[in-house]
């Protein structure tokens, strides 16, 4: 057995040192489409994370009437968080929205003697973004509301995005996988044919259909594995480049969700890349090994 | 029964097929396989270790069935078989000896016995002195015995070898001609096809001489001279 083994490593390992070209071109192309496939699974993780987030930010003011008690506007908040879509309802008193009013306009104009206009406001969030519209029509019905204020059309344009960013990637991700499992089979079907006497040679002699792709299948995972590492440096360096390039650019973006952990791209793309190469590698010898 | 071939026909374009074809080796024979290039020589060796399946009749090698024989069972049967196709090609970057221990190490023998069978088929071809040599540095004659000593270092009960002699001057074809027949001498079976009239005449060995896909005639062993010459001018050049 350890005999047999050692065989097959050979076997791989010379194929590896013998067509140096061949490794640089599949090597090199595992890289690239890893890079991609990374690099845009990193920019979508973010651009996910982010878009999911912001909906939770959309929040539904509601005034009161003028008319509404404190004790009203106490009981209609607790009415409120006992609803299943609530997830916190925020009672600001009139006064205290009041104060804050005239200390941001101080500067321009003197509030002192004005009586108090606003009403007691209550700041209800949702837990799931998609239910505010809803719960905003059900609260507009209460007598005690004046007006609701929901932002409805900037959550849907929210919502849109989040979803449009999902699909894209997918999407993207999907067609970067394929071309990158086209390239990488390529590579290992010319491998094959530049080693058709070893295969005839081997057929012949009698050995095993298993031990003949074994080699190749090994192959495909190194160069797999090689090309993924190397994905991996690469973009989690330029996303190093990048991320300190653009924060400083748009500061905003110092608000973002953080990405993707650079352990998950570390252990994740030669992961990924030597389970590629593998399933390429033994997709082209069922083709193009045979007895 | 080394070989039976029970009416077998192979269908694909017109060179090459094969039609109706009847054959028994016995084992421990030694047969020459003779017709012009075309006849089918090389599809009746491939349907022998099954590289084609016969579109009809049954082909059986050393009691087992090949048309029927799966895939993943023909390995098993080839370890049986020695093998030097007319395309064999030695593995350049290999030496010698590394050609022959490599058809051993593929099925699994362990590098002791590597070595030692090596060794025995380098002594058995004359080719202790090249062992070390690539397959560059060895002459016609020299690169025919390492494939051969390659296709028995399994020690096989039966040899198949197609076109052996093929760009050899006489002198070596008949040096190869005398190493399968001793290889036959030690108890092989061996089924050796050819174009070369001279080595057929001087091993005075059973010929089967076949022509587009059929054997037009089977002379055994001795059965010289008048049907050799009959034979030859009918299917060789």
């Amino acid at each position: 057995m350890i005999d047999r083994i050692r065989f097959v490593l050979h076997e791989t390992w010379e194929s590896l040192l013998r067509n140096a070209t061949m490794q640089a071109a599949a090597i090199s192309t595992a890289c690239i489409a890893l890079i991609l496939l990374g690099g845009a699974g990193m920019a979508l993780y973010k651009l996910d994370a982010a878009a999911s987030a912001l909906p939770s930010q959309f929040e539904a003011e509601v005034f009161l009437k003028m008319t509404a008690t404190r004790e009203q506007a106490l009981q209609l908040k607790a009415e409120l968080e006992s609803w299943q879509a609530v997830a916190q309802a925020t009672l600001t008193p009139r006064e205290v929205a009041w104060e804050e009013q005239k200390q941001k306009l101080a500067a321009d104009v003197n509030l002192a003697d004005i009586p108090n206009p606003l009403p007691d406001k209550l700041t209800v969030r949702v837990r799931d973004p998609e239910q505010l519209p809803a719960v905003a029509e059900r609260i507009q019905q209460s007598p005690l509301v004046d007006e609701v204020i929901d932002s409805r059309a900037e959550l849907q344009t929210v919502l849109s995005l989040s979803r449009l960013v999902r699909w894209i990637g997918l999407g993207a991700g999907g067609l970067l996988l394929l071309a990158a499992l086209i390239l990488i089979y390529n590579t290992v079907r010319l491998t094959i044919f530049s080693r058709q006497r070893e295969v005839r040679v081997m057929a012949l002699v009698g050995a095993t259909l298993r031990s003949i792709r074994l080699p190749f299948i090994l192959e495909g995972m190194t160069q797999g594995l090689v090309g993924g590492a190397l994905a991996a440096t690469l973009t989690l360096l330029a996303a190093a480049l990048l991320s300190d390039y653009m924060t400083e650019q748009w500061a905003f973006l110092r608000d973002l969700p953080p990405g993707l952990p650079p352990l998950v791209v570390l252990v994740g793309l030669p992961t990924l890349g030597a389970l590629m190469g593998g399933l390429c590698a033994w997709w082209a010898t069922l083709r193009y090994v045979r007895i | 029964m080394a070989v039976e071939l029970k009416q077998v026909s192979v269908a694909y374009g017109e060179q090459g097929a094969l039609r109706r074809v009847n054959l028994r080796v016995e084992r421990g024979e030694f047969v020459f396989l003779v017709g012009a290039t075309g006849a089918g020589k090389s599809t009746l060796f491939k349907l022998l270790y099954g590289e084609r399946r016969p579109t009809e009749g049954e082909v059986w090698v050393l009691g087992q069935p090949v048309h029927r024989l799966k895939p993943r069972e023909l390995p098993f049967l080839r370890r049986q078989m020695g093998i030097v196709p007319q395309d064999y090609p030695l593995l350049p970057r290999k030496t010698v000896w590394e050609n022959i221990a490599y058809g051993l190490r593929a099925i699994g023998y362990n590098e002791s016995a590597v070595r030692q069978r090596v060794a025995q088929v380098l002594a058995l071809v004359g080719l202790n002195e090249q062992a070390r040599q690539l397959p560059s540095q060895l002459s016609g004659g020299e690169a025919q015995r390492a494939a051969i000593a390659r296709a028995i270092a399994n020690n096989p009960p039966l040899l198949i070898a197609d076109e052996p002699t093929a760009n050899l001057d006489p002198d070596t074809s008949w040096e190869i001609i005398e190493l399968l027949l001793r290889i036959n001498l030690r108890g092989a079976t061996v089924i050796v096809s050819t174009h070369n009239r001279t080595i057929v005449d001087r091993a005075c060995q059973r010929v089967v001489a076949m022509d587009r896909g059929q054997i037009l005639s089977d002379v055994p062993r001795g059965g010289y001279p008048m049907e050799l010459d009959r034979l030859y001018a009918s299917v060789l050049l």
